[in-house]
């Protein structure tokens, strides 16, 4: 049983703050729980790993596209006149989902497979995907959300 | 050697921009002292030239590896890995063959911070010094490091750095995001508050006192007298280890500067407590 | 020195393979286990190899046992890197053979800590 239903909000947080201060922003503090109302993500693009079979469950990582351009950018320790070509985006974008589903995939009860990333500007998750959870977060004051699904 | 004001404002930059973190002048000692290993590994003669091929150089690893030298409380495992060698390799088998009937070996790991150091000691013990029974005393000045050691739970960053894999599948369980230490490592260390500046802990005499990384933030006056009282509970024919970068030169009689492999530890000579 | 790093992700590669340059290495990368297995079939020596779990084609798992399996490649020393952080995929991992397990995210240190305690790096002396 592969049921995100177990993964406390907390922990998502928890580990997206270690992710973007360990290997994006190598500092802390550039992650922080949205605060500002109700977020609209304009542009979106999704990245996501699917865990485990029956149900299967689902990290998504949603932000707008010149956001993940921008992550990009950091993850690569590129400078700020350095051109990121749309693969760059979709390569560490998809790998951000990666690290973040292996590490909500190491709180379940049982070990279970983790798929490799994917990158889409359509959102993967339609009616038939139950949210579990959403953590919303505003990287440099810009909007990302986390979303945990049953698929 | 002192580092030129040049130097000094390129690594300060480089700090604050990256980290927040304002090194004020007065730091200079700090930039020199954290950066010299770095700048041995790079084979150069000094910080200054160090820091020269860093100007040179687009922002990459090494840039950071200066920012994570100056910013962090260094807490890993088994930090620098060479004393940790020493105290397997060649302090236990000595105290041992000074003492064959010793039943205990007595630990003191000052200015333990969030517990690494003497959670490191304490395995370390386990694995070479058996069937010894080993005691480790941690002591902070700060008791909200001290209640993360006890808790002996990690992040998984923690958990990362310099920790061998062996001990971790060994002596670690996963406990929600992070790692938790077994009952039998962390029952070995008792934490307590201290300051250095006050007369020491009462839970030796030791045999083995790791003081490292902590002298450089005292003047010389207060080095001598933190060494003087640090050997007034070390038995005599115990040892001190202190930081990789740190040397005893003058602040004291007493010692005897013991060269192990490509690393050193100091030894109390005869007088000390009995 | 010389490194190679093997992961599906075009960007740990980087993140990776500059870590090493940092360090002084000469550093490959390989896209999967597969690729890099058949660099080692054409010769190339490595000192050190950093391995991804879940690649296409042939998974970090599969190398090290590959690898493992081959006498001529007894000195290449095998550190996992990967986000499989449960403590039975630790254990299984060097079961297989690895010599170290870097659970991302890691920082730069945690790489070359590791690579301190494998005797790769040189040593630091005390004065």
């Amino acid at each position: 049983m592969s049921t995100l239903a177990v993964v406390d909000p907390c922990q998502v947080t928890a580990i997206a703050t270690e992710v973007f201060a360990a290997m994006i922003d190598r500092r802390g503090g550039l992650l922080t729980s949205w605060s500002r109302g109700p977020m609209t993500v304009t542009d979106p693009l999704h990245a996501w790993v699917d865990l485990g079979t029956v149900p299967a469950g689902r990290l998504q990582v949603t932000t707008d596209a010149g956001t993940a351009g921008e992550v990009t950018r950091a993850f690569l320790m590129k400078g700020e006149a350095e051109p990121i070509a749309d693969a760059d985006v979709v390569d560490a974008f998809g790998e951000i989902a990666n690290v973040l589903g292996g590490n909500v995939k190491a709180l379940l009860p049982e070990h279970v497979g983790l798929t490799l990333p994917e990158v889409s500007r359509q959102s993967p998750s339609g009616e038939r995907a139950v949210l579990l959870n959403e953590a919303l977060f505003a990287w440099r004051g810009r909007p990302l959300v986390i979303s945990l699904y049953t698929i | 050697m002192t580092i030129s004001s040049g130097t000094f404002a390129f690594v300060a930059d480089l700090v604050r921009r990256r980290s927040a973190i304002q090194l004020t002048v007065g730091k200079e000692y700090l930039v020199e002292t954290r950066l010299l290993p770095l700048v041995r590994q790079a084979d150069l003669a000094g910080v200054d030239e160090y820091v020269d091929t860093l100007r040179m150089r687009p922002h990459g690893a090494e840039h950071e590896r200066v920012v994570e030298a100056l910013t962090t409380n260094e807490t890993s495992w088994f930090r620098d890995l060479i004393p940790f060698q020493i105290l397997t390799g060649h302090v236990v088998p000595t105290l041992v063959a000074q003492h064959p009937a010793r039943t205990s070996l007595r630990v003191w790991s000052a200015a333990c911070s969030s517990g690494q150091e003497p959670y490191s000691i304490a395995m370390a013990l386990l694995d070479a010094a058996a069937p010894l029974k080993v005691e480790v005393t941690a002591t902070d000045i700060s008791g909200e490091v001290l209640s993360r050691g006890r808790a002996g739970r990690y992040s998984q960053i923690e958990i990362n750095r310099g920790l061998p894999v062996a001990m971790l599948v060994k002596y670690f369980t996963r406990a929600g995001t992070e790692w938790e230490l077994s009952e039998q490592v962390r029952s070995k260390v008792t934490f307590i508050q201290h300051n250095l500046l006050d007369a020491p802990p009462r839970r030796g005499p030791f045999d083995i006192i790791f003081l490292r990384n902590v002298l450089i933030y005292f003047d010389l006056e207060t080095r001598r007298e933190v060494l003087r009282r640090v050997r007034s509970v070390l038995r005599p024919g115990g040892f001190l280890q202190l930081g990789t970068a740190e040397a005893i030169f003058g602040v004291g009689d007493g010692w005897e500067r013991v060269a192990v492999g490509r690393g050193s530890v100091y030894r109390s000579e005869a007088r000390g407590a009995p | 020195m010389r490194a190679l790093v093997i992961d599906d992700s075009r960007t740990m590669r980087h993140i990776v393979a500059d870590i090493f340059a940092g360090l002084g290495f000469d550093a490959s990368q390989s896209g999967n286990g597969r690729e890099a297995l058949d660099l080692l079939e054409a010769g190339e020596s490595f000192d050190v190899a950093c391995i991804d779990w879940n690649m296409p084609v042939m998974d970090g798992l599969e190398f090290v046992a590959a690898v493992r399996a081959r006498r001529e490649w007894r000195d290449l020393m095998l550190i996992m890197v990967t986000t499989e952080g449960e403590h039975g995929q630790v254990v299984r991992a060097l079961a297989a053979g690895a010599h170290e397990y870097v659970i991302k995210p890691f920082t730069p240190d945690a790489l070359e800590s590791k690579l301190a305690l494998l005797g790769l790096l040189p040593a630091q002396e005390s004065r």
